[in-house]
């Protein structure tokens, strides 16, 4: 080995180096509870789901086949997808302008709003779920009201595809109106003073200005509203048909009623891949790390 | 790790391992947690909740802890689905499980329950007819035709064959959703012989229900969503449980519910094989399915007792409104467990593609 010399000129810099290996650890070691966490927790669940689907109860892609053949099976799949798609644009049509208002006027009308949204938010969806069941009931107030006007009894509310889609829209609005707000508040309103200096008519202020500075919160709240509604499952049982039946409800049906594990796995291989692609596309164009705001 | 077993279940001896190994290192804390309230004598029962579960909770439960100091902890609703995977995993939630006896036959045939150890249930405690399949009667459950007096004020729907007759008694209907019962009733409803509906002519019970089909307005899973229906009067008939219905009768409803064709199920007890209480549970379901703890239930919720001599703790008025009554009992069904258990897998596939199609 070296010398004397060389020895004590070393330990300085053997120091520093094991300093600044502990810099480059310190990120590791404090990413890694949660990566643990996610490993144990959540990728190895998927993993085992993943084999599940391809083995269970033997190995074939059989299951990813009967998804795509039996009618009842695909068309589930699209009618999950489709109910999600009109679900998504009902809450983008009645959101937008409620975040409009909150994040454009001061006062007690945007604490009124922010209150609204907040507790409708915090409210179990069970609950909000048995509402409907009350609103739009025999003996509930939308009955009452054609009651009252003459109009005899109502048209079958409950239970149709409607009375499902309003209950989805009802529970997911919240995502949306808290996604477009988050963007929305931080456009600065010098930007339409400017537009309106420039000549711009209010509208049209809008439409070149504002608009398109608040895409972003559109896709954020489209995006979350859409993949929470892929997974939707008791709303739809209990204020829905079975001819709505929506992917989370199959997969429980196949789990709980008929113990078919393998084919459950592959149709929630298939929801997941599915979420998983239109999270790739979103982080493509947009960046996941906008979504929250 | 050593809770991992190999279950003598060839076909899927391969994810049971992987299952098993997965869940070990998963759930590694939480089975240590278990054991060491398993020492403090606690059972742990799968069973259905909501009012079910209370009156579990005043005829069992609580006596058995009085007179055996073995404390009761509940898990709800009863899942089959669960039970397989408890015993594929090793990793115990529940010791003893509330279960269909179509279901238990089928889990007993499955490797899923727990040989009777006899050396803690005696015989000559139960009574007869007791033991099924490895687990021992607990209840009889009538599923029935429901209806709305107030609806019907010339007199209601007496039979299936009426609840089909939509022109003699309109209204909104519904009807469980559980494939065997709907299609047992659509084939009294087109005149099979009670005693001749098992085993199911299949194609002649879908062929019927189409017929009823578009005038159901609710296939409901939850008992307490068929109270609902009827409370409000969403419906004004229904297929509905027995003791649901006798419920809101006593709460003052024009409800009245019919006995001719329906359906008496029994519900048993069963244990998960190899659960890490399975003495004390043998211990409990003994105590439970005695006359005394049997009727206190049955007086609570109108289920009926499979202990013929909790008859002698139940009052008349009370009798006459459980499925076991002789009177209720001559004029219902008694499904085939053995076809059901074997049956019911392909029928509900088909019967939910029936339903979304």
């Amino acid at each position: 080995m070296a010398g004397g010399v060389t020895a004590t000129a070393a330990l300085p810099r053997a120091a520093a180096r094991r300093r600044a290996r502990r810099g480059a650890a310190t990120p590791w070691l404090l990413v890694a509870p949660s990566c643990l966490v996610l490993i144990v927790l959540f990728l190895t669940p998927i993993g085992y789901v993943l084999l599940l689907s391809v083995t269970d109860p033997n190995v074939s892609l059989g299951h990813y086949v009967r998804i795509v053949t039996v009618p009842l099976y695909s068309r589930v799949m699209v009618n999950t997808f489709l109910t999600s798609l009109i679900v998504t644009g009902l809450c983008l049509v009645l959101g937008f302008p409620v975040a409009y208002v909150m994040a454009r006027r001061r006062g007690w009308i945007t604490t009124l709003l922010v209150t609204i949204v907040a507790m409708s938010f915090w409210t179990g969806f069970l609950v909000r779920t048995y509402a409907w069941l009350v609103i739009l009931g025999n003996k509930g107030p939308v009955a009452a009201a054609y009651a009252a006007l003459g109009l005899g009894s109502p048209p079958r509310l409950l239970f149709t595809s409607f009375s499902s889609t309003l209950g989805m829209t009802h529970i997911l609005l919240p995502y949306m109106i808290l996604a477009l707000y988050a963007v929305m508040k931080k456009i600065d309103p010098s930007y339409l003073k400017a537009a309106a200096s420039l000549g711009a008519r209010p509208g049209a202020a809008f439409r070149s200005v504002f608009l398109p500075l608040s895409l972003p919160g559109v896709v954020n709240g489209c995006l979350l509203v859409f993949v929470v509604c892929l997974g939707f499952f008791v709303t739809p049982v209990l204020l829905g048909t079975p001819r709505d039946m929506m992917i989370s409800q199959l997969i429980n049906q196949q789990i709980e009623e008929l113990l078919a594990w393998g084919f459950a796995s592959a149709v929630a291989v298939v929801l997941l891949a599915a979420t998983g692609i239109l999270l790739t596309i979103y982080n493509r164009f947009a960046g996941l790390d906008r979504l929250w705001g | 790790m050593s809770r991992a077993r190999t279950i003598d279940h060839g076909r899927r001896r391969f994810l049971t391992r992987g299952g098993a190994a997965a869940a070990a290192s998963v759930l590694g804390p939480l089975v240590i947690t278990e054991r060491s309230i398993a020492q403090t004598r606690t059972v742990y029962v799968n069973t259905w909740g909501g009012s079910w579960t209370a009156a579990e909770e005043a005829a069992f439960f609580k006596p058995f802890t009085e007179q055996t100091g073995i404390k009761i902890r509940t898990v709800a609703p009863v899942s089959y689905a669960k039970l397989k995977a408890q015993v594929q995993s090793g990793s115990y939630e529940w010791d003893v499980t509330a279960i269909t006896q179509a279901d238990l036959l089928r889990a007993d045939r499955e490797g899923l329950v727990e040989p009777i150890d006899w050396t803690i249930v005696k015989k000559e405690k139960l009574f007869p007819n007791a033991v099924y399949a490895n687990g021992l009667a607990y209840c009889a459950l009538g599923t029935n035709l429901a209806y709305r007096t107030d609806k019907f004020p010339q007199g209601g729907p007496k039979s299936w064959a009426d609840f089909w007759d939509v022109k003699k008694f309109p209204g909104h209907r519904s009807m469980l959703n559980n494939p065997v019962r709907s299609l047992q009733f659509a084939l009294v409803a087109d005149g099979v012989p009670p005693d001749k509906v098992f085993p199911i002519d299949v194609d002649r019970a879908f062929k019927k229900l189409d017929q009823i089909k578009p005038h159901i307005k609710v296939w409901w899973t939850q008992g307490n969503q068929s109270q609902q229906l009827l409370r409000d009067g969403e419906v004004d008939m229904m297929v509905m449980w027995n003791a649901r219905a006798s419920e809101l009768k006593q709460q003052g409803l024009p409800v009245e519910l019919v006995w001719n064709g329906a359906t008496i199920t029994t519900t048993m007890w069963g244990i998960a094989k190899n659960a890490p209480n399975r003495k004390a549970a043998w211990e409990f379901i003994q105590f439970a399915v005695q006359a005394k703890p049997q009727a206190d239930f049955a007086n609570r919720l109108y289920y009926g007792p499979t202990n013929p001599d909790a008859y002698r703790y139940v009052s008349p008025e009370v009798a006459r409104q459980l499925p076991t009554y002789p009177e209720n009992a001559k004029v219902a069904i008694k499904p085939d467990t053995v076809w059901e258990a074997e049956h019911t897998a392909k029928i509900q596939e088909r019967f939910t593609q029936w339903l979304a199609g």
